[in-house]
């Protein structure tokens, strides 16, 4: 066989999409852009196999046990491929997994700690219902939260093995961190001392800047976020608002807190006579609602944000500091009766940002908060990014390279993979174990369903790993 | 302007969208057996991509492709493809109503634990192999009956390099673990002709 000869053997075809529908069209665009992508993902994954394959021939090669052994090694690599092949075409539903028990509760659904059936294994599963999300305007919201946990395999970041979907719900099945999360902790604790601080504080100093590093900002940084692995290390979860672009959601969202300003102006709030220990009190009793609540809260929000005007990555410092402060002192900084009055506060932060004088700080931590809670242009972390952090007083002596290795504070005493006792489960016994169907059936919900197509994603290491941990 | 071909020759084997593919370098680092990974669990794998890639591009053809247009699922002039249902009963279909059968019985060939375990534990069945031999038998007419009835539809919607490439990665394949038939029509040679120039031209 051998190749005709341009000259004499060119054909002539004028290529014209007229009188092809819209849809024909799309539809070519999609089949090529996912083919594209096909083809690509298929020959990462013959890289990453052959990988996988040749060190662990290296590593038997330089090793002296037996030849049966290294046999038997290789023999199971070939069976965590072969699985991993078999979980890449199995398409998973609700069915594949049975509730252990509720966890958590956000805006949009749920959080449950769920098995699957076949393999045992332990997940958290959350619950988000597409037709609150539409009716909010969260697509962009999902699909970001979707693509940095999908992309990193930071040890700092939640990992997500599967997503899948029904006619009200979209299911996001992740690893299960048995700790809890710093909301929780803080609830129980009160305060933190400097010391405990400071370990809390540096792990979210390294996972703000791995989410940077992806290219991502958080924006939404807050205890209920900072989650707690099964060795009380500390993990991020929930992308919600982490996108590269503004939303439209956002700025209406904004622009209601902005009304409610308004509405109550001057309405100056009256615990300036309040101990701390009362402000904890009345702090606490609210939080988790406000956890729970749509609106979610603004208490770590950076003012930039708000303003519509554009923001960089160094808004998350920000919440850090916001954060530091409730660790030392009990309550956020801007903490206030109503949501209205935290979004006020901040941007008035250089008036309302007060020490109080019955809680001691060290001279390096309250400057280290005053440095975060500060304008974006002075604020720490804004020229020299993370490293000018890590290189603040406050962490003089922080091991960065080995903090995950060192014992956290502490460290969940769990009973079995499926100890739930960091949760605060007793506050969500109504919830029911399944999501219940939704009422809203309508034909808006179901034409948005293309805009969630690969939706799913698996990873190997975890999914061929023997036991859950 | 009108199209005009090479004489003797169908379009899709004419330079230069014959030449047309997005893979370059050969499709044997994605296709052949990687080492100790299960034989079937490979094929299963495969012919589940294979199975949605050609669905999706019959996709882009298929308001085109009516009982009208086309009365019999033809493999170029003179070839018929009958359908085979599990009794060896023989049926003519025309090309739509022979694709919907065949994807069909295909999904729920997929979709069957007994044949497609994917549940932790299941094994493969004994005769697996004859299994996708017969749904690569099915998509190769798919293929075949795309680029000889509505290749125009491809060239339109600028998709000939990467049809051609699934086209001969699917070839390929194929030959690997010999799931397609070794006797081919003569019509349905000029398919493999195109497979061959494509493999030449990404190996080259
Ligand atoms: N992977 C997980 N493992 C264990 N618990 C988790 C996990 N993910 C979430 N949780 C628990 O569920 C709670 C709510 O989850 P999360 O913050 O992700 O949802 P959310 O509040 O709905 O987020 P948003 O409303 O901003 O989208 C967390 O505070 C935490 O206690």
């Amino acid at each position: 066989f051998h190749r005709p000869t341009p000259s004499d053997q060119e054909a002539w075809f004028p290529r014209s999409t007229e009188g092809l529908s819209q849809a024909t069209i799309d539809r070519a665009t999609a089949a090529k852009m996912k083919l594209e992508h096909y083809y690509k993902v298929a020959l990462e994954q013959a890289i990453e196999r052959n990988q996988r394959r040749t060190n662990l021939e290296n590593t038997l090669m330089t090793s002296h046990s037996s030849d049966e052994r290294k046999h038997r090694q290789l023999m199971s690599l070939g069976r965590k491929e072969s699985q991993y092949l078999r979980l890449r075409r199995t398409r998973l539903g609700l069915e594949d997994f049975a509730t252990v028990k509720v966890i958590g509760k956000g805006a949009f659904g749920e959080v449950r700690l769920v098995q699957k059936t076949d393999t045992g294994k332990i997940y958290a599963m959350k619950t988000l219902r597409k037709f609150d999300m539409f009716k909010k305007d969260q697509l962009a919201h999902v699909k970001a939260e979707r693509d940095v946990l999908a992309e990193s395999d930071s040890p700092w970041v939640v990992q997500l093995f599967y997503s899948f979907q029904d006619p009200q719900y979209l299911y996001l099945i992740m690893e299960f961190l048995p700790g809890g999360d710093l909301m929780t902790m803080l609830i129980k604790y009160d305060t933190f001392t400097e010391d405990v601080t400071r370990f809390y504080m540096a792990e979210c100093v390294l996972a703000i800047e791995a989410i940077h590093k992806l290219g991502f900002i958080h924006r939404d940084i807050k205890p209920d976020n900072i989650l707690l692995d099964a060795t009380g290390h500390i993990k991020l979860s929930d992308f919600g608002l982490s996108t590269g672009f503004h939303k439209t959601h956002d700025s209406a969202y904004y622009q209601r807190l902005l009304e409610g300003v308004q509405n109550s102006a001057g309405t100056e709030s009256i615990n300036l006579t309040f101990s701390s220990k009362d402000r904890i009190a009345t702090w606490k009793k609210n939080r988790r609602a406000l956890a729970y609540s749509t609106v979610g809260t603004p208490d770590y929000i950076a003012p930039e944000i708000f303003m519509q005007q554009g923001y960089g990555q160094e808004c998350d410092w920000w919440s850090l500091g916001a954060i530091m402060f409730e660790c030392l002192v009990g309550y956020p900084p801007f903490c206030a009766e109503n949501p209205h009055e935290t979004y006020r506060k901040i941007m008035n932060w250089r008036d309302q940002l007060c020490f109080p004088e019955d809680v001691h700080l060290s001279r390096e931590a309250e400057d280290l908060i005053r440095r975060l809670i500060a304008s974006p242009e002075h604020r720490l972390g804004r020229n020299g990014g993370a490293n000018e952090i890590k290189s603040h007083p406050f962490f003089h002596g922080v091991v960065w390279e080995d903090i995950r290795k060192i014992d956290a504070p502490y460290v969940p005493q769990l009973r079995s993979i499926t100890d739930t006792s960091y949760f605060p489960t007793e506050d969500l016994e109504q919830v029911p174990q399944t999501p219940p169907p939704s009422y809203h059936h309508d034909m808006g919900v179901d034409n948005k369903d293309l805009a969630f197509v690969g939706y799913t994603y698996k990873r190997f290491d975890y999914l061929t790993r023997k036991n859950a941990f | 302007t009108k199209p005009f071909g090479v004489p003797g020759k169908p379009l899709f084997l004419c330079s230069p969208y014959v030449d047309q593919t997005l893979v370059k370098g050969s499709f044997k680092t994605i296709v052949v057996l990687p080492k100790y990974v299960d034989r079937d669990e490979w094929l299963a794998f495969n012919t589940f991509e294979f199975f949605n890639y050609i669905t999706m591009f019959h996709g882009i053809i298929s308001d085109y492709c009516t009982p009208h247009t086309c009365p019999v699922m033809s493999g170029g002039p003179g070839v018929e493809y009958a359908w085979i249902d599990a009794n060896q009963k023989k049926t003519r279909y025309s090309a739509p109503h022979y694709f919907d059968t065949m994807a069909t019985w295909i999904h729920g060939q997929l979709a069957d634990e007994s044949r497609f375990p994917t549940k932790s534990g299941l094994e493969f069945p004994k005769d697996f192999v004859y299994t996708v031999r017969t749904i690569f038998r099915h998509l190769i007419r798919v293929l075949i009956h795309i680029y000889h009835s509505h290749y125009d539809k491809i060239l339109n919607l600028t998709a000939e390099a990467h049809f051609n490439a699934l086209f001969a990665h699917f070839v390929c394949f194929g030959k690997e673990f010999e799931l397609l038939e070794q006797r081919l029509r003569q019509e349905e040679l000029d398919i493999q002709i195109a497979a061959q120039a494509l493999e030449g031209l990404a190996s080259a």
